[in-house]
């Protein structure tokens, strides 16, 4: 906290943007992602975009696991579900907004579906129950021709040229999908970010630390887990359906437990259950995939043999030294270093 | 109507299957009960020792192969030094930790094991040495038949299973680790080595595992990478039967492997039957079989999460 500033009323306590620091930089930072398109290469922009959708997603994990303490194993077919359900309604012609609005309240009654036995037990049985649906999902519900007649194919084209709502406004190239990203990556970080500062995230934390306490003490413990269910699932829904119209194909193989386990490292690596700490997994990830990949297939290439497939074990690897060293996450290891830096050299 | 001479055919080939499952069942059920660890990665397990025999007992990446029998004894024992390095290096670190850090490392050490396996052979199936490979049918009453090699491969499961059994009920080593699994503390009191016991349940429960994925390689003829579905599948059998209950592991195991294949070979494709009274066939695609087992788990979670033999858990403040 810098010198001389300090709060006078609760409000300006429970700011957001609560120091002259925080201000500047917010007012220098913010305008920086809206130019940035104009100025980079496409790959680039692509990329960035890409990981704008993969940090919506994360931070619907992070509500549900990181807020709410669920373990949630269907990160892919909750996209899944959002992807196919976009995907579908584009096809008609209602326009993106409500196309990724439908796919994100399809994908969270679903997850509250699978949420149901939390009304009994907790940890581990949600983990299998959802591990079971993102088996279904992948093996069966999605590669089944037979059910075409629900999710259309299991490979679907998307129209690269779409308009907003209906056909108002239409956009497709680079730089729309980019900034649509952005806004609505900027909107579900907003949300989180609130979430966690009102009762209702309370509320999921309590449930977080102890759930029987948490009853005792006149939280409704079932309901306020469907909430975060639902919460979350939206929110990874329209990451799906995004993901999708970034892309503009999509294949059952895309949303695979491989891609659960990615939202994983992500969210391990920045710090379970804060804001900043998704934004910084998914955009330390995605960068370190990002160069693996290419090494990986240089690799490929050198020696003849398939290394691509080491990539996992990378991911495997990161997963269990971060949890090991410090499970709280790299953003959690920055504060301790900043503690350790503003009282040194006297720490007592 | 129902051909009753296949349906008991379908019927003994899922009981042989349940067989197959209950090994790796048992390896996931004794570590729980040992540690507490959930192991999620049971099913690359089975993977690795299933492709472990394609390594040492074909020339596709050692330069020379060594006989099958060898191979097999490799593999268990590659099992066993995998089940002390995991617990010496990985699982200490987490003792304590909560359950969603464990769940999530288990994952991660899947996702290791399935990246190696892939790197050294892509996702193909690899077939085993001529040697482990048996050809023919064997006929049994009642006109039923099943395949040698299938045979063979329940029939050494079964002898497994009932070693393992007769292991936890009569020697002193099984009884330190049902001692162990029952009370952590009193057993410490009573001069048992916890930290052997740790290091001795995870051998165990990965040996089991490698020599379940050897024998469902060899009841198919070869390794795949569809024995890493096992994993999942046993979850089903093991929260039917109760997730602390080893002799509940194997009986659900024996439920799930009827249902597996009674669902592939009556719900799915041409002989699926007919909805009675109607014209239309309960055909619901491929891979439905390995589906059931999944619907089961998610009514038994739903209804009676314990399952028949677990110990409810009473928590308090």
């Amino acid at each position: 906290m810098p010198c001389g500033e300090y709060f006078t009323d609760y409000e300006s306590r429970m700011g957001l943007v609560r120091w002259r620091t925080q201000k500047i930089a917010l007012a220098l930072g913010l305008p920086i992602p809206f130019i940035a398109p104009f100025l980079l290469g496409g790959g680039t922009v692509t990329l960035l975009t890409q990981a704008y959708i993969f940090t919506i997603a994360v931070l619907g994990l992070n509500v549900i696991l990181g807020y709410a303490g669920e373990i949630v194993l269907a990160q892919g077919a909750f996209m899944a579900i959002g992807a196919y359900s976009t995907s579908r309604l584009l096809a008609v012609g209602a326009g993106l907004l409500p196309a990724l609005a439908v796919g994100g309240i399809i994908s969270a009654s679903v997850a509250v579906g699978f949420g149901l036995p939390s009304f009994r037990v907790k940890g581990f049985y949600i983990a299998i129950s959802t591990l079971a649906l993102q088996f279904i999902a992948e093996e069966w519900f999605f590669v089944n021709p037979q059910l075409a007649f629900i999710h259309g194919g299991t490979t679907q084209s998307l129209p690269s040229n779409v308009g907003v709502v209906g056909p108002v406004g239409a956009l497709g190239t680079t730089i729309d999908k980019y900034l649509l990203a952005l806004v609505l990556l900027l909107a579900f970080a907003l949300l989180s970010l609130n979430l966690s500062r009102t009762g209702i995230g309370k509320t999921f934390r309590a449930i977080h630390e102890n759930d029987l306490s948490a009853s005792v003490l006149g939280v409704n413990v079932f309901k306020n887990k469907l909430l975060a269910f639902a919460i979350g699932g939206f929110m990874i829904g329209v990451a799906g359906g995004m993901f999708g119209f970034q892309i503009g194909f999509i294949n059952a193989e895309y949303f695979t437990l491989g891609l659960t386990l990615e939202h994983y490292v992500m969210l391990l690596f920045g710090g379970l259950g804060r804001v900043w700490g998704a934004l910084l997994g998914v955009g330390v990830v995605t960068l370190v995939q990002d160069y693996l990949n290419e090494g990986l297939n240089y690799l490929a290439d050198l020696t003849g043999t398939n290394s691509t497939a080491l990539l996992p074990v990378f991911f495997g690897a990161i997963i269990i030294v971060v949890l090991a060293v410090e499970p709280k996450g790299v953003l959690a290891g920055l504060g301790k270093i900043k503690e350790y830096l503003r009282t040194w050299p006297f720490a007592y | 109507m129902v051909n009753w001479v296949t349906f008991l055919d379908i019927s003994l080939s899922g009981l042989g299957l349940g067989a197959l499952y209950a090994l790796v069942a048992m390896g996931f059920s004794l570590i729980y009960k040992v540690t507490g660890v959930l192991n999620f990665a049971q099913g690359q397990i089975a993977m690795v020792g299933a492709y472990g025999v394609v390594i040492f007992g074909t020339a596709t990446v050692l330069p020379a192969a060594i006989p099958a029998w060898a191979a097999v004894l490799v593999t268990v024992l590659l099992g066993v030094v995998l089940g002390l390095a995991l617990e010496r290096v990985v699982f200490r670190q987490f003792i304590g930790e909560p359950v969603l850090s464990v769940i999530i490392v288990t994952l991660a050490l899947g996702s290791i094991l399935e990246g190696v396996i892939f790197f050294l052979y892509g996702q193909n199936a690899q077939a085993y040495p001529g040697a482990l490979t048996l050809g023919g049918q064997l006929s049994l009453p009642l006109g039923t038949s099943i395949q040698a090699a299938y045979a063979v491969a329940v029939a050494i499961a079964l002898i497994v299973v009932a070693v393992l059994m007769l292991f936890f009920r009569q020697t002193v080593t099984g009884s330190i680790l049902r001692a162990s699994a029952s009370d952590e503390q009193a057993a410490m009191v009573l001069g048992v080595s916890i930290e052997r016991t740790i290091a001795l349940a995870w051998t165990l429960s990965i040996a089991i595992t490698a020599l379940g994925g050897i024998l469902l390689a060899t009841s198919s003829g070869g390794a795949a990478v569809s024995i890493e579905n096992t994993g999942i599948i046993i979850f089903a059998a093991v929260v039917l039967g109760g997730l602390d209950s080893i002799p509940g592991a194997f009986i659900g195991s024996i439920v799930v492997g009827v249902l597996q294949e009674l669902g592939s070979y009556y719900l799915v494709g041409g002989t699926a039957v007919y909805v009675p009274f109607t014209n239309i066939q309960a055909n619901f695609g491929a891979g439905f079989g390995e589906i059931l087992p999944l619907i089961l788990l998610l009514v038994v979670i739903l209804v009676k999460p314990y399952g028949l033999f677990g110990t409810e858990r009473i928590e308090r403040l």
